[in-house]
């Protein structure tokens, strides 16, 4: 077993743990309210680190864990709201064909400027925010957390179809966002896009 | 032929899963033709980007962080784990007990059914080298047996080995408290460190993981306490019911109640709850020490290294926890516990604790039941004045309560119940040391009472034997045709024939039993007697046997004697001791005292009495003969029963004439007690020192008789 140090758990990763909560739960209080639980797991479970890893990696793999249940608990929740499910972006985006809308993606990047990746991930960040609860819980599981695809079903006792439905209208969702929020920000302003996204 | 939207939506899984060649190739083929669909994959590639992994976190720098607030919260709640999982250190060492289904009463182990090769793994890394093994317990509660202040004591089953054993939970009343909490632990790991055989065996400490409970496994020994011990002897004594031989167990349970405190000593523990009801006795001769949850650590102690930092309880915290508890028992309290003088308190305090059961044992009663009045633990004594008694008074005696006790014994008890400290026995060995001392000296007086004992009863016996002698033997001579020959016989001839005859047995029987004196036969008619043949030694040489001639045969008014023995019924023998059996008077004792048997003759016509045939012993020869054949008493008295006369009397084996006749006080005061239980005992057995014995034997029952009073060397 290798030595821990709790007391310095929360200078050193509190930070970090958090940013990493927040951005799965898209909730300040359920991240510190994680990133707690992942704290005291750590005190009790403490002769479990063995040292070959990082302390932080040790305490982040607890956390996933942590987020894990915590979207479940709130998945399951939420069963009930059905109605989330049935929010479909794509019908903003196609026509009754099933057709693409002309401009429904309003994405143009400068064909000679590269992207700034932090930048898009504020935007990125922010339109996450935005999405239906049933919607966000299986994009973070899979596109987040990567997580298989009977691993996501599974956590959130849903169907594979259900699944890639829902994940679907995450991606078209955040895609609409994403690009008319980007377009905003080529018009007024980085800085307040990323005032924005806060 | 697919519309954009299905198209989109195997864009969207192509992220996260391997499309098979044919949707890759319509995939491709789409965004070869849409440019919304090209934007779509392109904008949504680049999303998938930005939140794999922790990106966005690293993305974030330092902005986005913890509160403040968030961080002071955040560290609170882990310093309180890491206090709890200190308190529980040794649960998880020991393999902590995990789940629970209270609802059937089942307490069973770790959480090993999940964990179990991590736990492994864990033990390995923990112990560098160093295989650690970690089992599961599971304990059925079957039903409770006890509860004390702190908490309460189930039988239950072990279910792994099926074994009974006793488990200890804290109680639900204290579950709110941590210094109980505290408590409950530190009495558990003072338990467990102490290994000896009048120690409880402590099993398993744990906490059960559903309820969060902290409870402790140990041997179950029963419900049997010295207290029920001392109570059944006591009741015994007050039955006259031998007792010699509990009153030996019980200070040999005293001696080993005095090697597991002197063992806790060594290890730097101090009892300070030592009572009766502390000590459980199995039914296998073991002698257990219980309840070390009032234990003081002595901080230069052993086991004051080896505990955790929440054994070593202060001494606030842990009288915080007793607080309605036994504390208010001082029944068995040591002045210094008393005055409140917690610094004070050390090795000494529990040897007055042992002097308490000493006295418990030895009188029945606690040391300071006289100044607590009522029963615990609704005292209507108010406590605080019997704290101030307690500390103020010198120890008790057993004479305070009344009660007789060996002198020595009562000696060691009240040095090792001294009011100061310094005055009493060093160490709980010294202690046991005493108490095996005068057991050793117990055992050799008392086997040299038991000695006399036997020997006053052989006196006894064989006193009685003579008088069933003489009865056989005068029911034979009276028996002869003899004297109904010379009962019926009118001529003096005739007579004079029949007198021959019957003298001739009389002689043949005086020759076969040497002690008798003589044998008589009188006729008896109109209240008078006459001896018609008298066979008897001669008075200084007992080898010559005589006939009486008929002018010196002896006649006159029938005594109260031969009243007697003609008023019984045929073949029955009358027997006492007198002087005269013709005499008037039968009072009095002396030296000449005559042992006489007397058995009536029938007329076989008129069935009236017509004689009697007796028969005479020297009850002084007899008694000289006996204690002439050596004694191991120091000193044996016979006296007579009606009058406290001495009849005789040795000393180491040789008899004292003094010529004089003497009572029993004038020789020897300490016999005194003995002559007066003997004139309702058949016994006297000196339950105090073990050094007179005394037995008697009546002839006519509380009228006449004898007693030997022996005294041991």
């Amino acid at each position: 077993m290798a030595d821990v140090n709790p007391a310095n758990w929360v200078d050193d990763y509190g930070d970090y743990l958090f940013r990493y909560a927040k951005s799965r739960l898209r909730d300040p209080g359920a991240a510190e309210e994680v990133v707690q639980e992942t704290f005291l797991a750590g005190v009790r479970y403490s002769r479990q680190y063995s040292g070959s890893g990082s302390e932080r990696g040790w305490l982040m793999g607890i956390l996933k864990r942590k987020i894990v249940d915590h979207i479940r608990a709130r998945a399951k929740h939420n069963q009930e709201l059905v109605y989330e499910d049935e929010h479909d972006p794509s019908e903003q985006l196609f026509d009754a064909a099933g057709n693409w809308k002309p401009g429904a993606i309003n994405w143009s990047p400068p064909p000679d400027q590269e992207i700034e990746m932090q930048e898009l991930q504020f935007v990125v960040q922010g339109c996450l925010e935005t999405l239906p609860e049933n919607q966000a819980a299986v994009f973070v599981l899979s596109a987040m957390e990567e997580m298989d695809t009977d691993e996501v079903c599974r956590e959130l006792d849903i169907t594979p179809s259900n699944m890639w439905v829902r994940i679907h209208r995450a991606r078209v969702g955040l895609a609409k966002c994403v690009s008319a929020k980007w377009q905003v920000d080529q018009n007024i302003g980085t800085n307040e896009v990323k005032q924005h996204a806060k | 032929m697919p519309n954009d939207k299905a198209i989109s939506h195997l864009i969207s899984q192509s992220m996260r899963r391997k499309l098979d060649d044919e949707e890759s190739a319509r995939v491709d083929s789409h965004l070869r033709e849409s440019e919304e669909a090209r934007k779509f994959a392109e904008l949504s590639a680049l999303i998938q980007t930005s939140v794999s992994g922790t990106s966005l976190v690293e993305s974030s720098g330092d902005q986005n962080g913890l509160s403040q607030e968030a961080k002071a919260r955040l560290k609170e709640s882990i310093r309180g784990a890491v206090q709890q999982k200190a308190s529980l250190s040794q649960a998880d060492s020991a393999g902590s007990i995990s789940a629970s289904d209270s609802g059937s009463g089942r307490l069973h182990d770790p959480q090993l059914a999940e964990t179990s090769p991590v736990q492994k793994e864990v033990g390995q890394s923990l112990y560098q080298g160093h295989e650690n093994r970690q089992a599961a317990a599971s304990f059925r509660l079957v039903r409770p047996i006890a509860e004390g202040g702190l908490g309460k004591v189930w039988l239950a089953q072990d279910e792994k080995l099926g074994r009974a054993v006793a488990i200890k939970q804290l109680k639900s009343q204290s579950l709110e408290s941590p210094q109980a909490w505290q408590r409950f632990h530190r009495e558990a790991e003072i338990t467990g460190h102490l290994e000896h055989p009048n120690v409880v065996p402590l099993y398993f400490y744990g906490v059960d993981r559903q309820s969060g409970e902290p409870f402790y496994a140990m041997r179950f020994v029963g419900k049997r306490t010295l207290s029920d011990a001392i109570e059944e002897h006591h009741d015994r004594v007050e039955a006259d019911e031998e007792c010699c031989v509990s009153v030996h167990r019980l200070l040999s349970i005293f001696q080993d109640i005095c090697q597991a405190i002197a063992y806790a000593h060594s290890r730097g523990v101090v009892h300070r709850d030592l009572k009766p009801d502390n000590v459980v006795l199995d039914n296998f001769g073991q002698v257990i020490v219980i309840d070390w949850g009032l234990a003081k650590v002595l901080e230069d102690g052993e086991l004051a290294t080896k505990l955790t930092s929440d054994a070593l309880l202060s001494e606030s915290d842990l009288l915080q926890t007793m607080q309605g508890e036994a504390i208010g028992t001082p029944l068995y309290m040591s002045p210094e516990q008393a005055a409140g003088e917690l610094n004070k308190i050390d090795h000494r305090t529990d040897v007055y604790g042992l002097g308490a059961i000493l006295f418990s044992i030895l009188t029945g009663k606690a040391p300071h039941e006289k100044s607590v009045v009522g029963t615990p633990p609704d005292y209507s004594s108010d406590l605080n004045s019997v704290l101030k008694i307690i500390a103020a008074s010198d120890p008790p005696t057993a004479s305070d309560y009344g009660k007789s006790v060996p002198r020595k014994l009562e000696n060691i008890c009240v040095k090792a119940m001294a009011r100061k400290q310094h005055m009493r026995f060093d160490s709980a060995v010294d202690l046991a040391s005493a108490v095996e001392s005068w057991m050793a000296g117990q055992s050799g007086k008392q086997a040299a009472y038991d000695a006399l004992r036997m020997e006053g009863r052989e006196l006894r016996a064989d006193m009685q034997a003579t008088v069933r002698d003489m009865a056989r033997n005068i029911r034979f001579a009276a028996g002869m045709p003899s004297i109904e020959g010379l009962m019926k016989a009118e001529s003096d001839e005739d007579k004079q024939v029949w007198r021959k005859r019957l003298a001739t047995v009389f002689q043949g029987l005086l020759k076969a039993t040497p002690y008798f004196r003589s044998f008589v036969y009188i006729a008896v008619g109109d209240g008078q007697f006459t001896e018609q043949v008298r066979a008897e030694r001669h008075s200084s040489d007992m080898s010559t046997i005589r006939v009486v001639p008929r002018s010196h045969l002896r006649s006159g008014q029938i005594s109260e004697f031969v009243q007697r023995v003609a008023d019984e019924m045929p073949e029955e023998v009358y027997t006492s001791v007198v002087i005269d059996p013709y005499g008037d008077s039968q009072e009095g004792c002396a030296t000449d005292l005559r042992l006489v048997s007397g058995v009536p003759v029938y007329d076989s016509e008129t069935e009236d009495v017509s004689g009697c045939v007796m028969i005479e012993c020297e009850i002084n020869q007899l008694l000289r003969d006996q204690l002439s054949r050596g004694s191991s008493a120091a000193e044996v008295v016979v006296a007579c029963n009606a009058t406290n006369r001495v009849l005789l009397q040795s000393r180491s084996g040789q008899i004292i004439d003094t010529g004089q006749i003497e009572t029993v006080e004038q020789i020897a005061d300490h016999f005194l007690t003995a002559v007066e239980t003997l004139q309702t005992e058949a016994d006297f057995i000196d339950g105090q020192d073990s050094a007179i014995f005394g037995a008697t034997l009546w002839f006519v029952p509380n009228e006449r008789g004898i007693s030997y009073l022996l005294r041991r060397k």
